[in-house]
């Protein structure tokens, strides 16, 4: 599942830079994994809001994983405010897994 | 819409200072038991009723796998219930009566010393689990979400604290006369309110949330969960009953064919969320934790083979007895837990160590912080120990027993060479 953005051509570069950031349990990248619902740039204020979601709450590495992404957002857009905000509405499911990420699993 | 700011969940996840003690103490008891078990190989030819097997079960049972149980328990509820541990104070608070109590209540065993170090172990274990209990309810009682899971995990917490009471009432009963009969006559309810109520329980209502988690499985059935509770927390009563009254005590196979209905319903739960899983590759850890599912259906038919016996023939059946005991323990809890160590322990060292590089460094892979081929040749040790050992407690010989036993001390010291390596990792300075 792709995320909703307002900005798509800086959205694939955000995506680029999320698909380093891995669930430590899985392997797999949080893009592929589904994990990330929005992205929305706000070009005035120089900010981006990412929302994700984790495959359960009170993941134990959720921290580890909501940390991974504010970093590597900050490192891909140096001058922007980035704010990573968690959401479960609609809760994770296996259905958001990408088509690569199932591949991988697959393996 | 934006979500909830991450800072404001960050701290929600149990810290790991209150985690990684337990999992250190359990691993020594481990190697405690091992040892033990070694020392006094010629203690498994006689009756279960010997002071070294009653201190090495007490090691086991509580040193080791109550107090993994514990401190994963720590970690695993707020994943349960949604919500927050209710205090990490009572965790430690728990850790540390719970850690004074069990050498002083083992040592009482040992000795057959039944004046204060039983009696002192005894009370401190009990309120090491009142600590615990305390923790769970407010926790389950302000978590989000009400589940067939919680609900396992809160009964097991409460049968937990019967089978310690239970068990101190046992003690005191060898210098008072509190109970009409001997403490030897009761014994079959307080082994049975722990392995029932307290692990059978508990490894269910967590394993059934974490197994399809670990292999990104659809599989959800709560109905069939429920049937499970009902089936051992009937079976367990309906025990209660019929031991206590001498008038139906030959129904009593009754209870232990729900037990064994319910171990069944639980394998083919775990088989059908394997089937449903997406994470075809399966790794060793989680491999290890499902045939400890497996295993889980030896004990109980051995049990029934033994109420059988004790039905048509009468007599003790000492070597049975023992060897459904030492399964339970060494064999269905053992491997659950061999398995499951190494699939939680190395995330909460990772967490711990590395989690403020994710995103911009490269971090080891959890799973490289502990020595693989280490645990693959613990796995194999552990096998070749539990059959062996089995083998010598049923055939009555001391040869087999001693074999089985250098080999569990070889799994026990690999395990803590695992474990300590984790709990004493640091950061490679770059």
């Amino acid at each position: 599942m792709n995320p909703v953005t307002n900005l798509p051509e800086k959205s694939k570069l955000a995506l680029e830079a999320l698909h380093q950031v891995l669930d430590p349990e899985i392997g797999l990248n949080v893009v592929d994994l589904g994990l990330i619902y929005r992205l929305d740039f706000d070009e005035e204020k120089k900010e981006l809001f990412c929302t994700m979601t984790l495959t359960t709450s009170f993941c134990p590495m959720g921290e580890s994983i909501t940390f991974g992404v504010l970093q590597a957002l900050e490192a891909c857009f140096p001058g922007y405010a980035v704010h990573v905000g968690l959401s479960f509405d609609p809760p994770w499911s296996q259905d958001l897994i990408s088509g690569e990420g199932l591949q991988f699993l697959n393996r | 819409m934006f979500g909830v700011p991450v800072s404001s969940v960050a701290q929600k996840t149990t810290s790991h200072k209150v985690v990684l003690p337990f999992y250190g103490y359990a691993a020594a008891s481990l190697f405690a038991a091992a040892l033990l078990i070694l020392a006094n190989s010629a203690a498994f030819t006689g009756h279960y009723f010997h002071p070294r097997i009653l201190a090495i079960t007490h090691i086991l049972a509580l040193g080791w796998a109550t107090m993994i149980i514990l401190g994963a328990s720590h970690q695993l509820v707020p994943i349960l219930v949604e919500g927050s541990l209710y205090s990490e104070k009572l965790a430690m608070a728990s850790f540390i009566l719970a850690g004074l109590g069990i050498p002083l209540l083992s040592y009482g065993f040992y000795y057959f010393e039944m004046g204060w170090p039983a009696k002192w172990g005894g009370r401190l274990v009990v309120l090491a689990i009142l600590c615990y209990l305390i923790n769970l309810f407010k926790s389950i009682s302000r978590g989000k979400q009400d589940n067939v899971h919680a609900l396992f995990v809160f009964t097991a917490g409460l049968w937990l604290f019967i089978t310690a009471f239970f068990g101190l009432v046992l003690v005191y009963n060898f210098t008072y006369t509190l109970l009409s009969e001997d403490t030897l006559h009761y014994l079959p309810l307080h082994a049975h309110t722990g392995i029932l109520g307290w692990f059978l329980l508990l490894v269910m209502g967590v394993a059934s949330r974490l197994i399809p988690m670990f292999l990104i499985s659809k599989y959800r059935n709560p109905r069939l969960l429920w049937l499970i509770y009902l089936l051992i927390n009937t079976a367990l009563l309906g025990f209660f009953f019929l031991y206590l009254s001498t008038v139906l005590i030959n129904l009593i196979f009754i209870p232990a064919l729900m037990v064994l209905a319910a171990v069944f319903l639980f394998i083919y739960y775990c088989y059908r969320a394997y089937q449903a899983r997406l994470r075809k590759r399966v790794d060793p850890q989680v491999r290890i934790s499902l045939f400890s599912v497996g295993l889980l259906a030896l004990p109980w038919m051995l049990l029934l083979i033994l109420i059988g016996l004790l039905l048509r023939n009468g007599g003790e059946q000492t070597s049975l007895a023992l060897a459904y005991g030492f399964l339970v323990f060494f064999g269905w809890i053992t491997a659950i837990i061999l398995g499951m160590t190494f699939k939680t322990l190395p995330f909460i060292v990772w967490n711990k160590t590395y989690h403020h590089l994710a995103g911009i460094g490269r971090t080891p892979n959890p799973k490289d912080l502990f020595h693989d081929g280490i645990f693959r040749v613990m796995v194999l040790a552990y096998l070749a120990g539990l059959i062996f050992f089995t083998a010598g407690i049923l055939a009555v010989q001391l040869f087999l027993l001693q074999a089985g036993a250098v080999l569990l001390l070889g799994t026990a010291a690999m395990y803590n060479w695992n474990v300590f390596k984790l709990l004493f990792h640091k950061k490679p300075v770059t």
